[in-house]
């Protein structure tokens, strides 16, 4: 009983410095982005908001072209998150059902291409796309970052399909529908929850993407919040970087994701866990 | 007759076999087609490209005549270089280290019967959710020197303030930190689906036989959980080899060349000093170097496997 006890103490110490940890950071961006700039260029520091505003993401607006950057993040994300779904899931329900001598170690294949590093991979992509002038355009980033996250997606997917019976797509052929027909309307709203998952766990990976867009956009067309965020960091003035922007942006940034992830936890952390715990 | 209809009736039905199989190949392969299409174009095409520029002379104006191993060479001379190299290595063992060990003892927090687990689940997301160029940023304000958090902290509780990005062993610190934060709840996340895997029964036939929490861990959690430590060890080690962002964020490198790691490098030499050779060369050598993490890492799965 008494061991019983102190284990109880142990776990919730344990909780209390895990949290603290954790959050310690969130709550030093989020406080920064509601603080006017002289409070947060003072000593000692702030702990708790004194003088809360909402002045830095105004600010953002005219500072940077805000509003630009959030629509190519969220188009790219978007798309970027549609592709990889739709081409992974065709990838799967093809590795899954249509097995013959080889088709294993086209998926092994798949998978391994994700050890590549892509910075290694930018350098002659960046000589081809600047040769045929596709530098800054949206299209150009949601080709890069989708397939970055094909090969992760293809091998979760491959797991989801191999769970449907194989008898419900047999049964629609049987019945006169051909098979690439059955994939639309038999197997993929079987798989939506699957699909959905993968389509939130892709579009945050996208919206956090920044090497891709770093390299590809050079100008506002295609330019990213990632991007967006060192550009601020780059500005140095007297005092030091305009910390209070670049929290603020960093705010508007985290919130869409994390209200996705609050949405969406149960399925974001099946969909993580299913390729790892097998 | 018979025979020779029933041979007819055999070959007409291993007609119908092979078209019917030849079909569902063709099947395979359009399903297959616009995935591969993307992976060959934005990663094996490159990297083949990546190798044979790595022996040319490749500058802005295109690629120009093979030189051997001269970039190679270059690479070897050059202090920055094996710097970025060693860091490379100590940054990804030390942070694979301590998200492996952390991410288990949270893992265990998250798996444990408390009122506070599901904010517990709920708080473990939200570093995951956090852009890493975003961490990058609030990292580096937490540690500024006069108006970061942690320098107050510390100055509250009576110690001497850091420099912490100035200096480069603090400075490799603040990184790895930076990096641990941001990646251990992924892993603990990973490591408690692991544990709720495990059958109860296990725990009730071993404390039965009078087995304490310690003992529990070390004999039924620590064997049965050891596989996936292996697995996930070995996809950060080689994610994290290529890791950019948060140094790019927090630290470009500096101070000097002190948390510099090769991905940076590569973009450096690249984008933004244009000597296409000479980023291919460094492109290559962390290639290797992934490659013999991945050869480590499979020999070590398999040991655990048989």
């Amino acid at each position: 009983m008494k061991f019983l006890r102190s284990s109880k103490i142990g776990t919730w110490l344990g909780f209390a410095l895990f949290a603290v940890v954790t959050l310690l950071p969130f709550y030093w961006i989020l406080l920064s982005a509601i603080t006017p700039r002289q409070d947060l260029f003072s000593s000692p520091v702030h702990y708790w908001p004194e003088h809360p505003t909402l002045d830095n993401f105004i600010s953002l607006f005219t500072v940077i072209p805000f509003w630009s950057y959030f629509i190519n993040s969220s188009v790219m994300s978007l798309l970027s998150a549609f592709v990889s779904v739709l081409t992974s899931f065709l990838a799967a329900y093809a590795f899954s059902r249509i097995k013959f001598r080889g088709s294993n170690l086209l998926l092994l294949f798949f998978l391994i291409t994700t050890a590549l590093p892509p910075v290694s991979t930018l350098l002659p992509l960046y000589d081809i796309f600047a040769r045929f002038h596709l530098l800054n355009s949206l299209a150009g980033l949601i080709i890069l970052v989708s397939s970055m996250i094909v090969p992760f997606t293809v091998w979760i997917l491959v797991s989801f399909v191999d769970q449907i019976p194989k008898e419900l797509d047999d049964a629609a052929t049987v019945d006169g529908c051909p098979r690439w027909l059955a994939i639309f309307i038999i197997v993929a709203p079987i798989c939506m929850p699957a699909l959905a998952t993968m389509f939130v766990i892709n579009f945050v990976i996208a919206w956090n993407e920044l090497l891709i867009p770093l390299v590809f956009s050079t100008n506002v067309t295609a330019k990213t919040l990632s991007v967006g965020i060192t550009e601020l960091a780059v500005q140095a003035n007297s005092m030091s970087k305009p910390w209070e922007l670049i929290s603020a942006i960093g705010v508007a940034m985290i919130v869409p994701v994390m209200v996705l992830v609050f949405i969406f936890q149960r399925a974001i952390v099946s969909g993580l866990t299913q390729g790892a715990v097998k | 007759m018979a025979i020779s209809s029933m041979t007819q009736a055999a070959a007409g039905r291993r007609r119908r076999w092979f078209s019917a199989r030849a079909r569902l190949i063709t099947l395979f392969c359009i399903l297959v087609l616009p995935a591969l299409a993307l992976r060959l174009f934005t990663a094996v095409w490159p990297i083949i490209a990546t190798i044979d520029w790595s022996f040319r002379r490749v500058d802005a104006m295109g690629a120009g005549n093979y030189v051997g191993f001269a970039n190679y060479s270059r690479f070897l001379g050059d202090q920055v270089m094996t710097a970025s190299f060693s860091f490379t290595f100590w940054y990804v063992i030390a942070s694979t280290i301590l998200q492996i060990c952390l991410g288990l003892l949270v893992s265990l927090l998250l798996n444990a019967a408390f009122k506070g687990r599901a904010i517990a689940r709920s708080i473990n997301l939200i570093p995951w959710a956090v852009p890493l160029i975003v961490a990058a940023m609030g990292f580096r304000w937490l540690l500024d020197d006069q108006y970061g958090l942690i320098n107050d902290l510390l100055i509250r509780v009576g110690l001497p303030p850091v420099h912490w990005l100035i200096q480069a062993d603090t400075a490799r610190l603040g990184v790895i930190a930076a990096n641990v934060w941001r990646n251990t709840p992924f892993i603990a996340m990973i490591f408690l689906a692991g544990l709720q895997g495990i059958p109860q029964d296990l725990y009730e036939a071993a404390q039965l036989d009078g087995a304490g929490p310690v003992q529990l861990f070390r004999y039924v959690t620590l064997p049965l959980v050891l596989p996936l430590v292996i697995t996930m060890s070995m996809f950060f080690a080689i994610w994290q080899l290529a890791s950019f962002d948060l140094i790019y964020g927090m630290t470009q490198g500096g101070p000097g060349f002190a948390t510099s790691v090769l991905a940076w490098q590569i973009y450096k030499q690249a984008f933004q000093a244009f000597n296409f050779g000479y980023a291919s060369a460094i492109s290559v050598v962390l290639l290797l170097v992934i490659a013999l993490f991945g050869a480590f890492g499979y020999m070590l799965f398999r040991t655990r496997q048989v």
